[in-house]
């Protein structure tokens, strides 16, 4: 009897474990044509206020909002498999060159007007969704990096308009634990806007590697004086507490220093980013834009569904919604209309500001980029190494590794 | 009996075997099914991706290309990877030597006669386990090392010593890296020398006092020899941990956004820095490969001691 069930036990083990190898259908009911999942990793109140929204402007479609916190690298995984993808992806448009090339996105513009598009988004955020001439990405709300100011030790007169006031401002409050000034000073999307500032890049639009070009390296020789009068850190953990906590008197941070900010009682600024005295061009950092994009087979087999929801997306309720929410700033121009909207400081400087930021690049080979240029950060602003020098070494180890890509 | 009996006999015995023998590989089969899916396969599928031209280019579409990718990542194992190998015999070395002295006096310290809330201690002791691995490592990182807010530097100020930025320098950093391994990694060879040490038989320790043997004859004569045949699996998988270490270098000093500074690369890391970031699954497999028979030349190496000693 004990031989039995044992048996009878490894034959069910077994065959479980076979199951999970065989083949899935790819035909869709009514009711699966019906429902739209996408994949998100965005905090609660954020999805919150967009499955609610969605609720009201689309009752007929089911939409399931999945938080994904891997999300990037699960795509990779299972971009092509209808059964284990989502239909749609909410997130950064930054990652739209390496899913256009694996092939598993389809043209936004196969589902929405290109008219009706431009006539409504902000233009930048129709640049940062264009990869090789194709649309990838329904921009809905965008963010930058904004110059913050604790009131409490800088009042609004001391506010430095130019980085050579910014400088006299961080020697003289930089001492006894207290700084200044801080950022991510080491980190590329945060050092990305002094490089724009003296015209360089890390990587421009068609690809081309920046970092050893006369700009960068002039840039980051005038950035290395800032950096002497901050932390030898430069993670976000450190800067962001070092301003919340009031040793810090200014940072450069994203929309969501903000609400944390206030919510410590502090009684915060936003300001425009001081201008370079050598260039006359203010700091100009990344710009993101959140949206969202579409699966090939979500596109051509639940084409109407996927329609509707975006044509929900754009509506101005939405961005108006997730602004309230985010803090961010909508990407269609109507909603600039609302009162609330319109008088939100945040939103309205992120608006601002997207004059002079760059909208982050979204091609494959900023996998690389990133990590390199974090690496010549460091070894220019922590390990003291020379800066031409530095910017050369990266400039070559870049392209050899976007060789490897290939 | 008769000659035709006996054949019989052994007929029926071979027969039984043979059925016994199926049964039980019947029995294992959902256990070696599952090796070799999460084992074998891995290794296997790697080894095929490697031949292919898998990157963000040709994701679903990829096709055989030979050694092609092996010749690329034979570039990678350059004077920088010459460099990480050599840290990371280093790193394992002094990692194995400091953890089995920190873990052989604990457990020691653990087995002294009359010891009151001995499980207390082990508990405590046990504890960095509980913890996962990336909390006890960023914990280390923001509460201990941080130049700003960590524990060390609090009382460097408290004692009239300016801030040390305690990552930033490879050779403190090597330090630090060290510790934090030691921290993660000493649960398991304290549990391990802990009950290799109640094993072994407490006569031998009777005879060597009544002949006048102090501690360190004991421990040298009695207790090594003796705890040695039960520690050494232990020993070689910790080498192994330890020589393909990557979460402790990495999140300590490189993590994406936090780097410290220090240029300290075990083999890992440094391939993924030069290879893995490159969203190139052939090239990396490549990579992967190579140290993976890297691995297994170490392997057979360290395997090879005990032999030649028996």
């Amino acid at each position: 009897m004990k031989k039995l069930t044992a048996l009878l036990l490894s034959i069910a083990i077994l065959t479980c474990i076979l199951c999970g190898c065989g083949a899935q259908g790819a035909s869709l009911t009514e009711e699966e044509k019906n429902t739209v999942v996408i994949w998100h990793d965005k905090e609660e109140a954020v999805s919150e206020a967009l499955s609610d929204e969605l609720k009201r402007l689309v009752p007929d479609v089911t939409v399931q909002l999945e938080y994904k916190s891997n999300l990037t690298e699960a795509l990779k995984m299972v971009g092509n498999d209808p059964k284990a993808a989502p239909d749609m992806y909410f997130f950064a448009h930054d990652k739209i060159g390496v899913y256009a090339e694996m092939g598993i996105l389809a043209p936004i513009t196969d589902l929405i007007d290109k008219e009706t598009l431009t006539a409504s988004c902000v233009d930048m955020t129709l640049d940062a969704a264009a990869y090789k001439g194709e649309l990838y990405q329904l921009p809905v709300y965008f963010e930058t990096l904004l110059f913050l100011y604790n009131r409490l030790y800088m009042p609004d007169e001391k506010v430095p308009g130019t980085t050579e006031e910014l400088y006299a401002y961080m020697e003289e409050k930089t001492r006894g634990g207290h700084y200044g000034f801080v950022e991510q000073h080491s980190t590329a999307y945060y050092s990305a806007g002094w490089i724009h500032g003296f015209g360089g890049c890390i990587m421009d639009e068609n690809g081309n590697v920046g970092l050893s070009s006369p700009e960068t390296v002039r840039a980051l020789e005038y950035h290395k004086k800032f950096v002497g009068l901050m932390p030898g850190e430069s993670e976000y953990a450190t800067v962001n507490t070092l301003f919340q906590e009031g040793k810090a008197h200014a940072t450069i941070g994203g929309p969501w220093l903000v609400s944390a900010s206030r919510a410590a009682g502090m009684d915060l600024g936003i300001a425009p980013m001081p201008v370079i005295d050598e260039t006359q061009i203010p700091i100009s950092p990344y710009m993101g834009v959140q949206g969202v994009q579409v699966l090939k087979f979500a596109a051509e087999n639940k084409t109407e569904a996927v329609k509707k929801v975006l044509y929900a997306l754009m509506q101005p309720e939405v961005g108006i919604s997730l602004a309230r929410v985010s803090g961010c700033a909508p990407a269609v121009e109507a909603c600039y209309e609302n009162d609330e909207v319109a008088s939100d400081d945040v939103v309205m400087a992120m608006r601002e500001m997207a004059e002079n930021t760059i909208p982050m690049p979204n091609r494959p080979e900023m996998d690389v980029m990133w990590t390199v240029a974090a690496d010549m950060l460091v070894n220019i602003n922590m390990s003291g190494q020379d800066v031409k020098e530095s910017c050369a070494a990266a400039q070559k180890n870049a392209e050899e590794l976007i060789k490897k890509m290939q | 009996m008769k000659k035709s009996d006996i054949k019989s006999d052994i007929k029926s015995t071979k027969k039984k075997k043979g059925a016994g023998t199926a049964a039980a590989y019947l029995w294992s089969a959902p256990s070696l099914l599952l090796i070799c899916l999460i084992v074998v396969f891995p290794i296997f599928y790697t080894g095929y991706i490697s031949l292919t031209n898998m990157n963000v280019y040709h994701w679903f579409t990829y096709d055989l290309i030979g050694l092609d990718n092996y010749k690329e990542a034979l570039l990678v194992f350059d004077s920088g990877f010459l460099s990480a190998l050599f840290l990371t015999v280093v790193w394992t070395a002094v990692n194995m030597l400091l953890q089995l002295v920190a873990a052989y006096l604990l457990a020691s310290l653990l087995n002294t006669k009359g010891l009151k809330l001995r499980n207390c201690y082990r508990t405590l002791l046990i504890f960095p386990w509980a913890m996962p691995g990336y909390v006890s490592i960023l914990l280390w990182k923001t509460g201990m090392f941080n130049s700003q807010f960590g524990l060390l530097n609090q009382w460097m100020e408290k004692m009239g010593f300016s801030p040390v930025k305690w990552l930033a320098d490879d050779m403190s950093a090597f330090i630090c890296c060290t510790i934090v391994n030691l921290w993660l990694a000493l649960p398991f060879m304290i549990t391990i020398i802990d009950g290799a040490l109640q094993s072994v038989d407490r006569s031998y320790y009777e005879s060597a006092l009544l002949d006048g043997a102090d501690w360190m004859q004991r421990t040298w004569y009695i207790t090594i020899p003796a705890i040695r045949p039960i520690i050494a699996p232990s020993v070689v998988i910790t080498i192994f941990t330890t020589f393909k270490q990557f979460d402790v270098i990495y999140l300590l000093t490189q993590q994406a956004g936090a780097k410290t500074g220090a240029h300290i690369h075990t083999i890992l890391t440094y391939a993924y820095e030069n290879a893995f970031i490159t969203n190139n699954y052939g090239y990396s497999s490549a990579v992967s490969m190579i140290i993976f028979v890297i691995l297994i030349v170490f392997s057979y190496g360290i395997n090879m001691k005990p032999k030649e000693e028996s």
